[in-house]
C-alpha cells in the first residue's frame, strides 16, 4: 500500500487528508487515487489518471515531481500539493 | 499621450511648493511605468548616497498605463524609495481606490520630497495641492483605520494612503496603508514619517486616453474569464494561507528563526483547518475578479490573513495558537508594521533571549521564549513605539540589533540586505536561496519568484544547477514586468506566455507598437535600472549572500534533514547569475549599460 497525502483544494474536495492506495509507481497511484475519490476528476487528476498541470507530487515530500513512471516502494508516501506557491 | 499624463507631480513639503515635471514618451517607452517609472524618479529626485531618513529623501507615488482601465487586477500602485531597513531600493505595490484616484489627480506619479514643519495631511484634489497640519492625528496611537476613516469624513470624495504609529516613531519596517492593504516592505512608512507626513490623500476626475477602447475591452474580458480557471483556484478557494501545510510537508516552512523547517503544530495553524473552522469569506482588491483575500474569525473578530503573515507570527516565532497568530496579523495592520520584518525580528530576538545572548542587557526580557505568544503581541506595541529596551532595539530590524547585540547574533539575524526573509526556507528551497540574496531589496519573494523553479519537476531543490539559475532570472524578469504594467502576481499563471500576451494589452492603451521582445528589453532594463540604483548607494557584492546559519547549520528534520547550502556551490551559482545577466565579476553593470540608465535618469524632467 501506498499512502496518499492531499494538500489544498484534493484534500477539501476529498473530505480526507489521506488515501490509501495500491500502487508501484506514480501513475498507477494516481489512477487508483482517481478511482477511488471521483471528485478529484477532472481537476485534480484527469480521467486518464494524468496529473493536472497545477499539481505536483513529491515522494515522502523530497523532490517534486511529475513522472508516472517513478516507482513507489512499499512505506513511501506520495504527497499530492499545489503547484502554485506564491503567498 | 495616450495611457499616461506625460508629467509627475512633485510637492516640496519643506517650502509647500506644488509643480508638474515633464515624462517624455521614451521614459514610457523604455519603463512603462510602476516600478521602472518610481524608480527612476526617485534617481532623478536625490543625490547619491542620500540618507532615507533624512531631508535629501524622495517618496515617489508611481501609476501605471493600465491603472484605471478594465484590466483585472490593475488598481495598482507602486510606493518606491530609498528603504531605512535595508539602505537599498525598496518598491513595494500596493492595490487600492488610491491607485485608480491617484492617476485621475492627472499625473503618472507624485514625488513626495522635503519634511513638512509639523504634522500634516497633504492633499491632492480638485483643486490643487494643499498641505494640511493635522497635530490631532499625530502621536494618539489610533489604528490606521480609525485614521483612514476620520480623513474620508473630513476630506469627502478623497482616498488615503496613511502611515500608523509605527512609522510615526521611525519603525524601519513601518509600512504605508492605503484603503486596508499595505505597501508593506522596506520601512517605506518610516520615510513618511520622517517627512511629518500622516497622510496622502487623492481625489481627481482627469481620465487617461486610450489608444484603442474595444480591443482593451476585448481583452479585459478574456482576462477576466481565464482569471477565474484552475491557475488561481487554489487563491480562491483557501487563500495563500494554503500554503502552510504543503509548506510543512516538504519541509520548507521556515519555523523558531529558521532552525528548522518544519512545525509540529503546522496542523492547527493550516489553511485547510482555518478554512474549515474560522472561514468569514473573503473579498478581493478593487479592480479584480480573483479575490484572494480570506478572512477568518478570532476574539478579536473578523481578521485578514496571508501566508506570509500567518508563517512569520506563528511558526517563525513558534506560534501555535491560532488565535495569536489572528491577533498579531491584525495588530500589525493597525500599527503600520510589515508582518514578516516584524515576525522574523520578533523570532531573532527569541532566538537571542532563549540563547542568553540577552541577559544583562537593556533588552533583557526572559520570558521572550519560542511559542510566547501573549509576550510577542506585547513587543509588537513595543516595537511600534520604539519604548526603550527590546522595542527599540528591534524598531530598527534583525540586522542592525544583531549587530548591536554581538556574535553570535548576526549569524542568525534572518535578512538579506536587511530585509527580513519571507516564508521559504532557504536550505529547502535553494534556487530561491540563490534569488533572494541576489534581490535587489533584500530578502523578498515578490521581485524573485526563484521558488517557482524549486516548485517544479524541472530542478532539484536542494542543488539547482545553471539551468535553475536562468530560471530564476526568467522568474524576476517575469515580476519586474508585471510590476510595471502593474498587474497582480497571482494572474501570471493564466499566461502562457507573460510577455506576448501583455504586449497587445499595452498597445491597445497606448497606440504605441508593442512587441513580445520589446517587453523583454523592459523588463530586463528595469532589473538593470534597480541595480544601478543601487550601485549608486553603494551596493558591494559582499551583501548577495545569506546569514551564515543556512551554509554552517544543516536542517535536521523532515523532507529537507541534512540540507544546507553549500559555500562554493552558492558562489558558483551566484557567478552563474551574473554572467547571465551580462554583469563584470563583481556583479556590476557594465559602463555602457550604467552610462545608458543615468542619461535616460537625467532626461526626466527636462
Amino acid at each position: 500500500m501506498v499512502r496518499v497525502e492531499l494538500f489544498g483544494i484534493p484534500r477539501l474536495e476529498a473530505g480526507t487528508a489521506t488515501v490509501e492506495v495500491v500502487a508501484s509507481d506514480v501513475g498507477e497511484a494516481l489512477r487508483a487515487l482517481g478511482a477511488q475519490v471521483p471528485a478529484l476528476v477532472p481537476e485534480v487528476i484527469s480521467a486518464d489518471g494524468e496529473l493536472s498541470p497545477h499539481y505536483l507530487v513529491a515522494v515522502d515530500g523530497g523532490q517534486l515531481t511529475r513522472d508516472p513512471a517513478r516507482p513507489l516502494r512499499l512505506g513511501e508516501v506520495l504527497v499530492l500539493i499545489s503547484a502554485q506557491a506564491g503567498g | 499621450m495616450n495611457g499616461a499624463f506625460g508629467r509627475y507631480l512633485r510637492v516640496d513639503l519643506s517650502t509647500g511648493e506644488a509643480n508638474t515635471r515633464a515624462l517624455g514618451p521614451e521614459i514610457f517607452e523604455a519603463l512603462v511605468g510602476g516600478v521602472g517609472l518610481g524608480t527612476a524618479i526617485l534617481a532623478r529626485e536625490t543625490p547619491a548616497g542620500f540618507d532615507p531618513l533624512g531631508p535629501d529623501a524622495a517618496l515617489v507615488f508611481a501609476f501605471s498605463p493600465f491603472v484605471g482601465t478594465s484590466i483585472t487586477t490593475s488598481a495598482k500602485l507602486a510606493i518606491v524609495g530609498k528603504s531605512p531597513l535595508t539602505q537599498r531600493l525598496s518598491d513595494a505595490l500596493s492595490s487600492s481606490d488610491f491607485a485608480i484616484v491617484g492617476k485621475r489627480t492627472g499625473h503618472d506619479a507624485i514625488a513626495i520630497v522635503g519634511h513638512a514643519a509639523a504634522p500634516a495631511v497633504l492633499i491632492v484634489g480638485e483643486k490643487g495641492v494643499e498641505l494640511h497640519p493635522c497635530p490631532e492625528l499625530w502621536g494618539t496611537d489610533a489604528p490606521i483605520e480609525e485614521v483612514d476613516s476620520e480623513l474620508r469624513a473630513r476630506f469627502a470624495g478623497h482616498h488615503f494612503a496613511t502611515i500608523g504609529p509605527a512609522a510615526e516613531h521611525g519603525v524601519r519596517f513601518a509600512c504605508i496603508a492605503n484603503g486596508g492593504r499595505h505597501a508593506g516592505r522596506g520601512g517605506l512608512g518610516a520615510i513618511m514619517g520622517r517627512m511629518r507626513l500622516k497622510a496622502i490623500g487623492v481625489r481627481g476626475r482627469e481620465r487617461m486616453s486610450i489608444a484603442d477602447p474595444d480591443a482593451l475591452v476585448s481583452i479585459s474580458k478574456d482576462w477576466a474569464s481565464r482569471s477565474l480557471g484552475p491557475e488561481t483556484a487554489k487563491y480562491r478557494r483557501l487563500g495563500t494561507v494554503a500554503n502552510l501545510a504543503a509548506f510543512n510537508r516538504l519541509a520548507a516552512l521556515p519555523t523558531r528563526n529558521f532552525t528548522r523547517s518544519t512545525f509540529d503544530a503546522a496542523e492547527a495553524l493550516s489553511g485547510e483547518t482555518l478554512q474549515t473552522t474560522r472561514a468569514e469569506g473573503r473579498s478581493a482588491c478593487r479592480a479584480c475578479t480573483i479575490g484572494c483575500e480570506h478572512f477568518f474569525r478570532s476574539r478579536r473578530g473578523k481578521v485578514k490573513l496571508e501566508y506570509e503573515n500567518l508563517f512569520a507570527l506563528g511558526p517563525l516565532c513558534g506560534i501555535e495558537d491560532p488565535e495569536i497568530a489572528l491577533a498579531a496579523s491584525h495588530r500589525c495592520d493597525e500599527l503600520g508594521l510589515d508582518t514578516i520584518s516584524a515576525g522574523g525580528t520578533i523570532a531573532f530576538a527569541m532566538e537571542c533571549s532563549e540563547r542568553g545572548l540577552l541577559d544583562g542587557t537593556p533588552w533583557a526580557r526572559p520570558e521572550l521564549r519560542f511559542g510566547a505568544g501573549e509576550v510577542m503581541l506585547a513587543v509588537l506595541d513595543d516595537i511600534a513605539r520604539r519604548r526603550p529596551g527590546l522595542g527599540e532595539l528591534l524598531a530598527d530590524g534583525s540586522r542592525i540589533a544583531a549587530d548591536r547585540i554581538g556574535a553570535p547574533a548576526p549569524d542568525f539575524a534572518p535578512h538579506v540586505k536587511g530585509m527580513e526573509l519571507p516564508g521559504y526556507s532557504p536550505r529547502a528551497l535553494q534556487t530561491m536561496a540563490l534569488g533572494l540574496s541576489v534581490s535587489h531589496r533584500g530578502a523578498d519573494h515578490n521581485k524573485s519568484g526563484a521558488y517557482e523553479v524549486d516548485f517544479s519537476e524541472h530542478a532539484n531543490r536542494f542543488a539547482p544547477d545553471e539551468a535553475a539559475v536562468a530560471g530564476a532570472i526568467a522568474s524576476e524578469d517575469r515580476a519586474a514586468l508585471l510590476d510595471v504594467l502593474i498587474l497582480c502576481k497571482f494572474l501570471r499563471g493564466i499566461f502562457p506566455d507573460v510577455y506576448a500576451e501583455t504586449a497587445p494589452a499595452l498597445q491597445a492603451i497606448t497606440g504605441r507598437s508593442t512587441t513580445k521582445t520589446d517587453l523583454k528589453a523592459v523588463a530586463r532594463r528595469v532589473v538593470a535600472l534597480r541595480r544601478w540604483f543601487n550601485e549608486r548607494e553603494g551596493w558591494t557584492l559582499a551583501e548577495d549572500t545569506l546569514p551564515a546559519r543556512f551554509f554552517d547549520e544543516p536542517l535536521e528534520h523532515g523532507a529537507a534533514a541534512g540540507a544546507k547550502l553549500d559555500r562554493d556551490r552558492f558562489t558558483v551559482l551566484r557567478a552563474n547569475y551574473h554572467a547571465l545577466r551580462e554583469l563584470d565579476g563583481d556583479g556590476r553593470l557594465p559602463p555602457d549599460q550604467a552610462t545608458a540608465l543615468a542619461r535616460l535618469v537625467a532626461s526626466i524632467g527636462s
